[in-house]
């Protein structure tokens, strides 16, 4: 295994080619599907460059081009090892997918601003690149920042109230909080060694000096990265930036941006300090710097594992679920020795993928029947068969059941706590606890999504969460739920009108009332109200019979106006369809269940993309039964977003049965190979 | 033959400025013509200069054939000649926009003209009471062009801005007096070599520096002597703000650091480390303040006002520092300042001009009906945040990393400190920038629904949808280009740290020996 250093302007390449696309794809924002190619194109590029690389890294080439020179000894360079190589593959591969789930996305829900969206997305898959493939700690930091910044205006995508709120909380903690800290961190590095390249198995100076100084450089760059990998308690943007399209939540706050902060622990732990010297920086009471890592992911793991079992919201509880499981990786990375190291490396790929399926699924729920609570899925497998069933695959596998990706990187860590707790510290028992608890949680967590979506009847399902309602469950019905409000029932209005971008307000942790069982009254004397005659036509009522008059009157909706049935364009300026402003505002009052479209998801007429109230849950009479073959033409929703949901699960699926033959292992023992000291080595 | 065009470029605009009046009485519009016409004459001359001085070295000229140290002379070394461009180029540019927007009448142009003037005169003079002189031209003219709105509040804030910068011209005059005292001549370059024999703890000669220093603050407008700043440039109408803010305290730092290095030298402050503490503080208090009190504002042009305070506080402190990198942090930061803070006003400007902006809840969604002039402005604010790559970082760069060198190698935390000051205004300076950004951007609102008062106002009921309006955008064609092009520039400019340092080498070597 040669360490040959070469020249090559490739890593330079695959962190412009998607800075390029931006510029293109504002400038086709009159044509959606020339700037959707953009994006594609872009994607397949930047993926053929990164790979083009791959098999020589694969061979102990380390690619490198230095940009230009900050100050002397301190360049800006851009260097393609196996470590960057991992986190670029993983993060340009997945773009691929995400660029199509976000086109079905994006058109299923008829969202505005669609140039912005695909525009910040490229830049930030950009700064990724540049993450991945940085060769110092100045250059990490500079690109650290610029994807901070990048993705911003998707955080801030639907310019709500929550969304601009969510926004300047996520540039709180991780423009300031974060690059503050891990700017210290480098210029305390920088004073004490002269240098801040990335160094496999650590800078030999920092073993030399003053440790004091060395510990707090340690936890000043740990903790600045770790504010996006979100461990606790600097986790809190996290959860707030699932009001982001689902794409964001999926790509970036499961795999670009929280992987980056993971990734720059990884870089800090094995490239800047090297795995040695973190375990042997130590502390009072047996304690090291590595320990302490492993500590703080390990609390993280478990309390995150506890807040998701509370939650309603589906993209809330795969939040905190993604603040947990990133805790694996610092908990792993914590962990002195080779299996540790290596379970931690490969849980960066397997729970991306996982994690990518997870929020891809709660997309497609979301714009396939605007259902966005655990509490509304009752029976959701009978409608989105496919959906679900890879939801059920990924979330074994977060638990770490064998055959899934999770298994392969949970066993490789349990091992490496088991050897050091054998061989070195007791604590590390502990850890190894952790983990078992936390799978055990997964379980606890996922397991009423997926049972209540395929073993539950609408009308008859247990209250969810589970852990709010009282032992032995709670009959809930959540079915017929066609808006005919009569003078408007506030409190059950309100409750639909939550939508899916407030969450604190609606299901922070806080008492569900029990909606449940008064909807059930409600939809049940609604359900008989609804007036029909002979033929099933809905005829509407107009007697003025106990009418509020300070309400407008209600709308009655067939699901069959044309305007409704058509394909709006994207919010285009000089477009096919302008969308006027003062249209309808208020509440569409139509029945949640878009079934009234066959093969696409995509026509949603006059949803104002998050504005509008969705009503979640079944409609009138249950959810659409799709069976038989049907499943698989996809008619639960669109290719477009199933395709890349079956893809990252079938990822999954794969990186766990052959790790090796993906390429990702091999890659992972390359790195810690060369990091880790000769008696340590791989046994 | 070159040497002619120092006098030409400071005689030409303020004989020009006697043309709008006098033609004015033939001709109805003919201050515009002149006045464009004599930036463009200057600017002409600011380049052949440059091109001089960098090409081949630095040159002076000697008034009327005077002999210094009696005469006058007049230097266009690599530090004037960048300020001369800078001067220049400024002027000119915004003569693009008073001719949209700004006022027309004769009398303005002429005032404008003999800005422009004493503007280049200060750049270029090396003459401590020629610096006075030029330094009161540009005070007086800029007080009528701040009023040249004929409105009471433009007249009170320029009659504020009169009492503190006479305040502070007296005083550089009374330092310029004490120096007078302590060496005998007014030459620059006479008085630095006269200063060695003198003694650099002379405390005649340390008593003149302070007063001149003084003088400077007022000028430049530090904390606590800025407060005459926000209202001038908030009230002046937008075209004069445009020039006032990239060049008038622009060149009054200039002179600071002119003064500071060239006349008084680095041996003077290494000699006084009360004065350089004393200079530190204020210009750390200055950047921190300014970008406080900037993050506060809600009218945009007063926001940008204290962010001119903190910036200038950053230049000043390079006095403080006073090594290598520093003088080159503080130049590459003056003049890319100017620029800087030249487009973000434009920018207002402009948007103002089309749209009547004038808070920062005005901007709501603005991006979509302005999609350049905000993209624009967006740029330029972060290039004044200082994120790579922008003038305004590279400045910034140079400046925390030669306070970081000096507070490494002689042990001192004066120069940590400032670096971490630096990087504190950064983030306050972020935080105003930000809000500004998500507001244009981010902010959900239709601009197709007349808004009232608030933003999200509520469509009229009942009346059915009002019909689109075409989204064309509003902001005047040719500001809008100048602003583009400023907003490359500024881009552009910040890959340019090698091109910085090889031209200000000589300089800095010079000053430094």
């Amino acid at each position: 295994m040669t360490d040959a250093l070469v020249q090559d302007p490739r890593p330079l390449l695959a962190v412009l080619v998607s800075l390029v696309a931006s510029g293109f794809i504002v400038a086709s924002y009159r044509s959606p599907n020339i700037r959707e190619a953009w994006t594609l194109l872009a994607a397949v590029v930047k993926f053929a460059v990164v790979a083009s690389m791959l098999p020589r890294v694969l061979d102990g080439t380390v690619f490198e081009w230095t940009i230009l020179e900050l100050v002397s000894g301190v360049p800006f360079v851009l260097r393609a090892d196996a470590l960057g190589m991992l986190f670029a593959v993983l993060a340009s591969g997945l773009w691929i997918i995400t660029s199509l789930y976000s086109i079905g996305y994006m058109r299923g829900n008829d969202e505005t601003n669609q140039t912005r969206y695909f525009a910040a997305f490229a830049v930030s898959l950009s700064a990724t690149m540049g993450i991945a493939f940085a060769g110092n700690l100045v250059t990490i930091f500079v690109f650290y920042e610029l994807l901070s910044i990048a993705t911003y205006p998707l955080v801030a995508h639907d310019e709500t109230d929550e969304a601009r709120s969510a926004g300047r909380k996520y540039l709180a903690y991780t423009l300031f909080g974060g690059g503050v800290l891990v700017l210290a961190g480098t210029v305390l590095v920088y004073w004490l060694t002269g240098t801040v390249s990335f160094t496999a198995g650590g800078i030999n100076e920092l073993a030399a000096a003053d440790p004091g100084l060395a510990m707090l450089a340690f936890f000043l760059l740990a903790v600045g990265f770790g504010v996006k990998a979100g461990i606790m308690p600097l986790h809190q943007w996290l959860p707030e930036a699932m009001v982001a399209p689902t794409p964001v939540s999926g790509l970036l706050h499961a795999v670009a941006v929280v992987k980056s902060g993971a990734f720059g622990v990884s870089r800090v732990v094995l490239d800047v300090f090297g795995p040695e010297l973190v375990f042997d920086l130590s502390l009072p009471f047996g304690f090291s710097a590595g320990l302490v890592l492993s500590t703080i992911g390990a609390i993280t793991l478990t309390a995150a594992s506890f807040i998701a079992l509370r939650k309603d919201h589906l993209k809330q509880r795969l939040a905190y679920s993604t603040v947990s499981q990133l805790s694996y990786i610092i908990l792993g990375l914590g962990l002195f020795g080779w299996y540790g190291l290596v379970g931690a490396l490969l849980h960066i790929p397997a729970h991306a993928f996982m994690k990518l399926t997870l929020f891809f699924c709660a997309g497609n729920i979301h714009v396939s029947t605007h259902t966005d609570y655990i509490s509304e899925m009752a029976g959701i497998g009978k409608r989105m068969p496919l959906t679900m069933g890879a939801f059920t695959v990924a979330s074994l596998g977060m638990a770490g059941i064998p055959l899934v990706a999770g298994f392969v990187s949970k066993y490789y860590m349990l091992l490496g706590g088991i050897h050091m707790g054998a061989e070195l510290t007791p604590v590390a028992y502990y850890l190894v606890g952790a983990l078992l608890l936390s799978g055990v949680l997964n379980i606890a967590y996922f397991w009423p999504v997926i049972y209540t979506a395929f073993f539950e009847a609408e009308d008859d399902h247990d209250a969810k969460p589970l852990v709010d309602f009282r032992v032995g469950g709670e009959s809930h019905s959540t079915v017929g739920a066609s808006e005919h409000h009569a003078g408007g029932d506030v409190a059950a209005a309100g409750r639909h009108a939550g939508g899916d971008v407030t969450t604190a307000g609606r299901h922070a942790g806080g008492d569900v009332t029990p909606d449940g069982g008064r909807e059930a009254d409600e939809s049940d004397t609604e359900s008989a109200d609804t007036p029909t005659d002979e033929t099933g036509v809905v005829r509407p009522d107009f007697s003025p019979a106990d009418r509020d008059f300070s309400e407008p009157a209600a709308r009655v909706d067939t699901g069959e106006y044309a305007v409704d049935q058509s394909p709006s364009d994207a919010d285009v300026p000089f477009g096919v369809k302008r969308r006027e402003a003062v249209e309808d505002t208020t509440h569409d009052e139509r029945s949640s269940d878009h079934d009234g479209d066959e093969a696409g998801g995509e026509s949603h007429g006059t949803d104002e993309g998050h504005d509008g109230d969705h009503h979640g849950g079944p409609p009138a009479g249950g959810w659409r039964h799709i069976q038989g073959v049907d499943v698989f033409r996809g008619h639960e929703s669109s290719w477009f977003t199933l395709g890349p949901i079956l893809t990252a699960m079938s990822l999954a699926v794969l990186l766990g049965v052959i790790p090796y033959e993906l390429g990702f292992l091999e890659l992972i023992e390359l790195v810690v190979d060369t990091r880790l000291p000769a008696e340590v080595m791989r046994p | 033959m070159s040497e002619i065009l120092l006098p030409l470029a400071v005689a030409v605009p303020i004989v020009a400025a006697t043309l709008p009046i006098v033609a004015g009485r033939r001709f109805d519009a003919i201050g515009w013509p002149v006045a464009a016409l004599t930036t463009a004459a200057v600017v002409a001359m600011a380049g052949t200069v440059a091109r001089v001085v960098y090409g081949t070295g630095p040159f002076d000229h000697e008034l009327g054939g005077y002999a210094p140290p009696i005469g006058i002379e007049l230097v266009a070394d690599e530090f004037s000649a960048a300020v001369f461009l800078l001067v220049a180029l400024v002027s000119a540019a915004t003569l693009v926009f008073t001719r949209v927007v700004g006022p027309r009448r004769n009398t303005f142009y002429s005032a404008y003209l003999l800005l422009t003037g004493g503007l280049v005169g200060v750049s270029l003079t090396g003459d401590l009471f020629n610096l006075f002189v030029f330094l009161e031209i540009v005070g007086l003219t800029t007080y009528a062009l701040i009023a040249a709105d004929r409105s009471g509040a433009s007249a009170y804030a320029s009659l504020k801005y009169l009492v503190v910068g006479t305040v502070g011209a007296s005083l550089y005059l009374t330092g310029v007096g004490y120096v007078f005292l302590a060496t005998g001549t007014l030459n620059m370059a006479d008085v630095s070599t006269q200063l060695s024999a003198v003694g650099y703890t002379d405390p005649l000669v340390q008593t003149g520096y302070a007063l001149i220093a003084v003088g400077f603050a007022l000028k430049m407008a530090l904390f606590p002597v800025h407060t005459w700043q926000p209202d001038a440039y908030q009230r002046a109408p937008d075209a004069v703000t445009t020039v006032v803010a990239a060049l008038v305290s622009t060149v009054s730092a200039y002179a600071l650091l002119r003064v500071s290095y060239s006349v008084f030298t680095v041996d003077f402050l290494a000699a006084n480390d009360a004065i350089t503490t004393g200079i530190l503080v204020v210009s750390g208090v200055s950047i921190l303040a300014g970008s406080a009190l900037a993050a506060m504002q809600s009218d945009l042009k007063r926001m940008f006002a204290y962010s001119s305070v903190a910036q200038f506080g950053l230049i000043a402190a390079t006095v403080g520092i006073a090594t290598e990198t520093a003088l080159l942090g503080g130049i590459v930061h003056l003049v890319g300042h100017g620029l800087l803070k030249f487009g973000l006003f434009l920018g207002i400007g402009v948007l103002a001009a089309g749209y009547g902006v004038q808070h920062v809840a005005d901007l709501a969604s603005l991006a979509r009906d302005a999609p350049l002039a905000s993209g624009a402005l967006a740029v330029l604010a972060l290039a004044l945040v200082g994120i790579p790559p922008s003038i305004g970082f590279l400045g910034k760069w140079y400046v925390a990393l030669g306070a970081v060198d000096a507070g490494g190698t002689t042990g001192g935390i004066g120069g940590i400190a400032i670096a971490v000051v630096v990087f504190v205004s950064t983030l306050f300076t972020l935080a105003y920038v930000a809000r500004v950004l998500e507001r244009l951007y981010f902010a959900g609102v239709d601009r197709s629904i007349p808004v009232v008062h608030e933003i999200g106002a509520v469509p009229d009921g009942g009346e059915g949808p009002r019909p689109v309006e075409e989204r064309r955008s509003r902001v005047p064609v040719a500001p809008l280009v100048v602003l583009v092009v400023t907003a490359i520039a500024a881009v552009g400019l910040g890959f340019a740290g090698a091109g910085f340092e090889s031209l200000l080498d000589p300089f800095l070597t010079e000053v430094f020996a």
